[in-house]
């Protein structure tokens, strides 16, 4: 179960990963096309080889439309998808120099409560974000430049929010493993990165 | 009352050991749902605030430069700037952990957070401060307080959100941020000789490196430069947005890695592990406080403070000094983004009534003519003399001599726009520095534990011995810039 939670994780952060590369790659394009696009209509070209700069421009080159929209509809699904793995790992900040002079068994106790309250809230999310584009997929709202629907970026979001919600499931259910057997079962603390 | 009533509550939450964001989120949801007295208002803005908080184009720049440093790191950028930094300054007194610092402040300018900044540095830097002779607290002291450099020299993840928040200019920000970065390194390189001065037996001796060897050092440091400049100076001279500077230098920053054999496969994975946690982790506490500040907004908490304070008749220096203080006590605690983002939307609306006299009019009306004057434009010359005369003695000019002059922009509500402007962008390094102070400040800175776990041969009491003279140092910088507002301004023109 910790192996599945473990590689289903990282898939979708490797997802997030791969989608954040490409908006990183669009938004240089987008900023190359643009400074190429005013070097080509500027006085020097315009004199030195009209011909050319208009076959160039003629071919397009300038930034790319819309990037904005795919920055931020890719980027909502980025951060979704690196949820789970944040989650599963323990990554989340907190403050623990008051709890570590607690008896383990309160630990135990809080930790597991904690976590309870993580999931639903975890569940909670994915559900109203369910619902939000299930408004967007009836309203047929699209984006103002390049009028892709909306719920397109919505429904991507959906999928991380719902392992999300899973890993918050699991990790609950260890929680309360661990209090009732009064053992640990997960890493007590992997270690924030940030 | 009952947005008053929060705050201690949330504090009782984070200290519990709850993640900050997850406390965030849940006393706002349940505040809401007092206030307004079912669940309906919360659950339908959550329908939305998830995907519009995770979308936020201004916010998209924190995994990008997230992403960033850790290329940085697997292009060899820290062990290249260590080796320069140390071929000139190591053969000094405490030379070594003078280079350390100095390469901390060059990794900071390519590097968005403090805790990475300071466990990357010293995995290249730890083991040559022991080869060297150096004390083990004395060394573990030097990194986790150049560590803090990272977040204060830009670019910098909490300055984006400091500026998302209270609606500023993050260009003009990271500009502002600039000189205090350097009065830091220059503040912590001072600590470090007085240390060595008390305690001679704390560094040893390194070899003078040779003048070729010196330019060799140097000219290896080229990608850290060309990622610096074209990312900051881009953004500034607005040749791109700060998004478009942070998709930048992440590419840059990844060619030179794979240019450098250092990205692969495997590599590029685990950058992407290490982003999504730290990326995950501060969104949700984004989420969390997005959350919050709409249940504050609803008891009309931020506004109250404002105008108590505001109605109080206590110097608006008495007040900054306090909030100040207030985050030094806290920033031992709390990490600083967490604490940013927990308090700034309070504290903000309280700063913004308050009048610390930045900006004259006389000094208003003075870099508007220059700027006239500057553009080339026909001024009567003997209106111009009595202008320039008066402005020199310390006289505002009346309403018709600007108009006849053609003096644009030195209305009141002008002035009082520069000034609020001003003030956000002072009071945001402040709090910035105070907040890094405390990841430093024993027995609880984060930064130490984070060090200290590298070396374990070092007792945590020796870090502790040896961090006073930075926080000395720290506390000391802290004090000047209070005093002296127009050193972190200096770089914006009025």
């Amino acid at each position: 179960m910790q192996g599945f939670m473990e590689k289903l994780s990282r898939l979708f952060a490797l997802l997030g990963g791969i989608v954040l590369t490409v908006l990183i790659v669009i938004v240089c394009l987008s900023v190359l096309g643009r400074s190429l696009n005013s070097v080509l209509n500027g006085d020097m070209m315009q004199q030195a080889l009209p011909d050319l700069a208009n076959y160039l421009l003629a071919l397009g080159i300038g930034p790319i439309n819309g990037d904005f929209e795919l920055v931020e509809a890719g980027m909502a699904f980025a951060i979704f998808a690196f949820l789970p793995i944040c989650h599963l790992n323990g990554a989340h900040a907190s403050v623990d120099i008051f709890t570590q002079h607690l008896r383990l068994r309160m630990n135990r106790f809080l930790r597991m409560m904690i976590e309870f309250v993580f999931a639903a809230v975890l569940i909670i999310i994915a559900y109203q974000l369910f619902q939000g584009m299930l408004s967007k997929l009836n309203s047929g709202q699209t984006s103002f430049l390049i009028q892709f629907p909306v719920w397109w970026g919505y429904a991507l979001s959906v999928t991380g929010a719902i392992v999300a919600a899973i890993v918050g499931v699991y990790i609950a259910g260890l929680r309360v493993l661990e209090f009732s057997a009064n053992r640990d079962i997960l890493p007590v603390e992997m270690g924030a990165d940030h | 009352m009952i947005g008053l009533l929060s705050f201690p509550a949330l504090l009782i939450l984070i200290f519990l050991r709850v993640p900050i964001g997850l406390a965030m989120f849940v006393a706002g949801l349940v505040g809401m749902i007092i206030v307004t007295g079912d669940a309906t208002l919360p659950f339908a803005r959550l329908k939305a605030e998830t995907y519009s908080t995770f979308s936020n184009y201004s916010l998209s720049i924190v995994p990008m430069f997230l992403l960033m440093g850790h290329f940085a790191t697997l292009g060899g950028m820290s062990q290249a700037l260590f080796h320069a930094a140390s071929s000139f300054l190591g053969h000094r007194r405490g030379g070594v952990a003078m280079a350390s610092v100095g390469a901390c402040a060059g990794f900071g300018a390519i590097c968005g957070s403090s805790l990475a900044t300071a466990a990357t540095m010293s995995r290249v830097a730890l083991p040559e401060l022991k080869r060297y002779g150096y004390a083990g607290g004395f060394s573990t002291a030097t990194l986790a307080a150049g560590g803090t450099l990272g977040i204060l020299i830009p670019p910098s993840v909490v300055l984006v959100i400091y500026a998302i928040l209270t609606e500023q200019n993050i260009a003009k920000l990271f500009l502002a941020a600039f000189i205090p970065g350097i009065l830091a390194a220059a503040g912590y390189m001072i600590a470090i000789s007085v240390y060595v001065r008390l305690n001679p037996g704390s560094a040893g001796t390194r070899p003078r490196e040779p003048y070729s060897e010196r330019m060799r050092a140097l000219i290896a440091v080229w990608p850290v430069l060309l990622v610096f400049i074209s990312v900051v100076g881009g953004i500034y001279l607005g040749w791109f947005t700060p998004t478009e500077g942070a998709a930048v230098g992440a590419f840059g920053t990844g060619l030179i890695a794979w240019l450098a054999g250092g990205l692969n496969r495997a590599t590029m994975a685990e950058s992407f592990y290490v982003t999504a946690r730290a990326t995950a982790m501060i969104f949700f506490i984004v989420l969390g406080a997005a959350f919050y500040n709409g249940f504050l907004a609803l008891t009309q908490l931020p506004q109250e403070a404002a105008s108590w304070v505001g109605d109080s008749g206590y110097s608006p220096w008495v007040i900054l000094i306090v909030i100040l203080c207030f985050y030094l006590l806290l920033g031992c605690l709390m990490d600083s983004l967490s604490m940013i983002l927990l308090t700034i939307p309070i504290f903000w609306p309280v700063i913004q009534e308050l009048d610390f006299a930045l900006v004259s009019m006389v000094e208003l009306q003075t870099a508007r003519l220059d700027t006239l004057l500057a553009s080339g434009a026909e001024l009567p010359a003997v209106l111009l003399a009595d202008a320039q005369t008066m402005l020199a003695n310390g006289q505002e000019l009346s309403r018709e001599i600007t108009r006849e002059l053609g003096l644009r922009g030195v209305s009141d509500g002008v002035l009082n726009r520069i000034n609020i402007e001003r003030t956000a962008i002072w009071f945001g390094i402040l709090v910035l520095i105070v907040v890094e102070v405390g990841l430093i400040t024993p027995p609880v800175g984060m930064n130490l534990f984070v060090i200290n776990a590298m070396d374990r041969e070092t007792p945590m009491v020796e870090t502790y011995k040896a961090i006073l003279y930075f926080v000395a140092s720290d506390l000391v910088r802290v004090v000047i810039l209070v005093a002296f507002p127009v050193i972190t301004l200096m770089l914006l023109p009025i």
